[in-house]
């Protein structure tokens, strides 16, 4: 799967998170730019995402993502 | 040993010149000295269990890093954290234990309980670095770190002696590469003056403020038949005032000690009571225990697959808005009942400090999209409504703070009830029989607006932003400026502080936690 592909998926997952289909995410996207992705609303996007990609994520690697490039790294590597 | 005595600051004296006296590469192997002695003056039991949870860490850690079979590092993390904690409760809160502790009692030869082995036991601090050794072992679990090698560096990270007693609490990467700096770090007077001024501010706060506010807390809270109706809430309102001054105080003493050595710990307190939320309060009070308690118990329960089962069958239930927030509450409510179960294992603590708070932030998530709805038609957006978000908070931190300070649930209940009772008339004479004087009203008064003041000029509305910091500002004016605030803030302390000869200075009150 290409950096691409992850985004469009990723994009349809963040705005189903967070009810908002005007959302799209980009490489430097934090939480502080989303409307609602507090660290309540963090672990549901974690577990969408894991659905979405047929992942799972570590517990250093959900409470340490800086990012959404980082976030995409890590996807990419689980995929690898 | 206290933080706020004259023996605390020679102590750190001491160690500083040591400190900046032997070549760099000994400068680390100063301080673990340094808290293996702080930690004896603080009892044989201190320094035991200190050792005790620092090598438990440290094989824990290295059993539960990579390179080994999945099942082998769940069982030495669960085995090493199941340890840790049980240590910590059976130490600390072995009270609650009740038919249990008897039997402790009786184990080691003292029939009446006021000879008790475990109280003697209890070591200073304990509910601190508990919590940070098994942070560093959960972190070699999920290979957020590398196991560390080096015993001795695990030992530091553990008792590392200005956090020892009361935090803040910090994960290892980032205490770790701090004590790797410090090998480079240069004496500077700029440095020691900042750290000087941050440990005067605590003492002020400490010494001037919390020791004198104390004064009508103790008198209202230990007499409730008599001083009741009004003499309540403002018996409550003084003490949320001692309670910030000592907590935030002692960290300024700790941030500070550890400034003069060029560790910079974090901060625990971001102008709490400008908070506009119960939510905001908590993620600018005791910051490191409420992140420590987000990352390593709310967090994996919100993951754990049960919760996530939970999650699905309520989505399915009640629709995908409300029912996502199910697991949400069930994980607040563990959450909660941890922080009030870490003030103390008492129901005082589990109530005040913790389920109170569940309610309030379960009714705020509740009342969200209401309160959006109404939000722009009552002017919002003006000063007036900021203002009331703010007092609103104050008064819910209030409520709260009335178990944390009684002895007993029952106890705040009474508190509640008198309320309602007629005891002493509401007068100058009652009020100040607890020693509040005039004169001690007015130094209380002007020493409390000067922390809101640095406090105002420190808030940002967003508790992500880093707040600004005076001392910075005073450094960026002149060192001389800087060395003016701190020789203001002894004579402040030396004139108008509580101590001295057969006074009996109050350890601080998250050093007995």
């Amino acid at each position: 799967m290409t950096r691409e592909e992850v985004y469009d998926k990723l994009n349809e997952v963040f705005q189903d998170v967070f009810d908002d289909e005007d959302i799209t995410v980009n490489d430097s996207t934090v939480a502080a730019d989303v409307d609602g992705w507090d660290s309540l609303e963090h672990i549901n996007l974690i577990v969408a995402v894991e659905r979405c990609f047929g992942i799972k994520f570590t517990m250093g690697e959900t409470t340490g993502l800086k990012n959404v490039g980082e976030m995409v790294d890590k996807i990419l590597a689980h995929l690898a | 040993m206290s933080l706020v005595s004259a023996i605390f600051l020679v102590f750190v004296a001491a160690v500083l010149l040591l400190y900046y006296v032997v070549p760099k590469s000994a400068r680390i192997g100063v301080v673990i000295l340094a808290s293996l002695a702080f930690a004896g003056f603080l009892g044989f039991y201190t320094l035991l269990f200190v050792l005790i949870s620092a090598i438990l860490c440290y094989i824990g850690g290295l059993l539960s890093g990579p390179n080994k079979s999945n099942g082998a590092r769940n069982a030495a993390t669960i085995i090493t954290v199941v340890i840790n904690i049980a240590l910590l409760c059976a130490v600390k809160y072995y009270n609650v234990l009740g038919f249990a502790a008897d039997r402790l009692d009786m184990l080691f030869g003292a029939v009446d309980g006021a000879n008790s082995f475990f109280k003697f036991a209890v070591p200073v601090g304990m509910s601190f670095y508990v919590l940070q050794t098994t942070g560093y072992i959960l972190d070699c679990r999920w290979e957020k770190i590398t196991p560390e090698k080096n015993f001795f560096k695990v030992l530091l990270f553990s008792s590392y002696f200005p956090q020892l007693m009361s935090g803040p609490m910090n994960s290892y990467a980032n205490l770790s590469s701090q004590f790797e700096k410090a090998k480079a770090v240069k004496f500077t007077v700029g440095r020691i003056c900042e750290g000087a001024v941050r440990v005067a501010w605590g003492f002020f706060k400490k010494l001037v403020i919390a020791e004198r506010a104390a004064m009508p807390v103790n008198q209202i809270f230990g007499d409730h038949v008599n001083f009741t109706g009004w003499y309540v809430p403002i018996g409550v309102f003084f003490f949320a005032i001692q309670l910030y001054s000592d907590f935030s105080g002692c960290m300024d003493v700790v941030i500070g000690v550890s400034h003069m050595f060029g560790i910079e710990l974090p901060e625990n307190f971001n102008c709490p009571f400008f908070a506009k939320t119960v939510r905001e309060y908590w993620r600018r009070w005791h910051i490191t225990l409420g992140g420590w308690l987000r990352d390593y118990l709310m967090y994996p329960v919100l993951k754990s697959a049960p919760l996530i089962k939970i999650g699905d069958w309520a989505k399915a239930k009640f629709g995908k808005k409300n029912g996502k927030k199910v697991p949400t509450y069930i994980a607040l409510f563990i959450l909660w009942f941890a922080v009030g179960y870490w003030h103390g294992g008492l129901w005082n603590y589990v109530i005040g400090s913790g389920i109170l708070h569940f309610f309030y932030i379960v009714l705020g998530m509740i009342f969200e999209p209401v309160s959006k709805k109404i939000r722009p038609k009552i002017g919002a957006d003006k000063l007036y409504f900021r203002i009331f978000q703010s007092v609103r908070t104050f008064v819910l931190m209030l409520t709260g703070f009335v178990f944390f300070r009684s002895a007993t649930v029952m106890d705040a209940v009474d508190m509640y009830a008198a309320i309602f009772r007629r005891g002493v008339a509401l007068n100058w004479a009652n009020f100040s029989s607890s020693g509040m004087n005039l004169a001690n009203l007015i130094v209380l008064a002007v020493a409390v607006l000067i922390v809101f003041a640095v406090d105002a000029y420190k808030y940002r509305p967003s508790e992500d932003d880093e707040p600004r910091s005076a001392i910075a500002f005073l450094r960026s004016k002149s060192v001389v400026l800087l060395w003016a605030a701190f020789m203001v803030l002894v004579v402040a302390t030396l004139i108008f502080g509580m101590y001295g000869l057969g006074y009996d200075s109050g350890s601080f009150i998250y050093a007995r936690i």
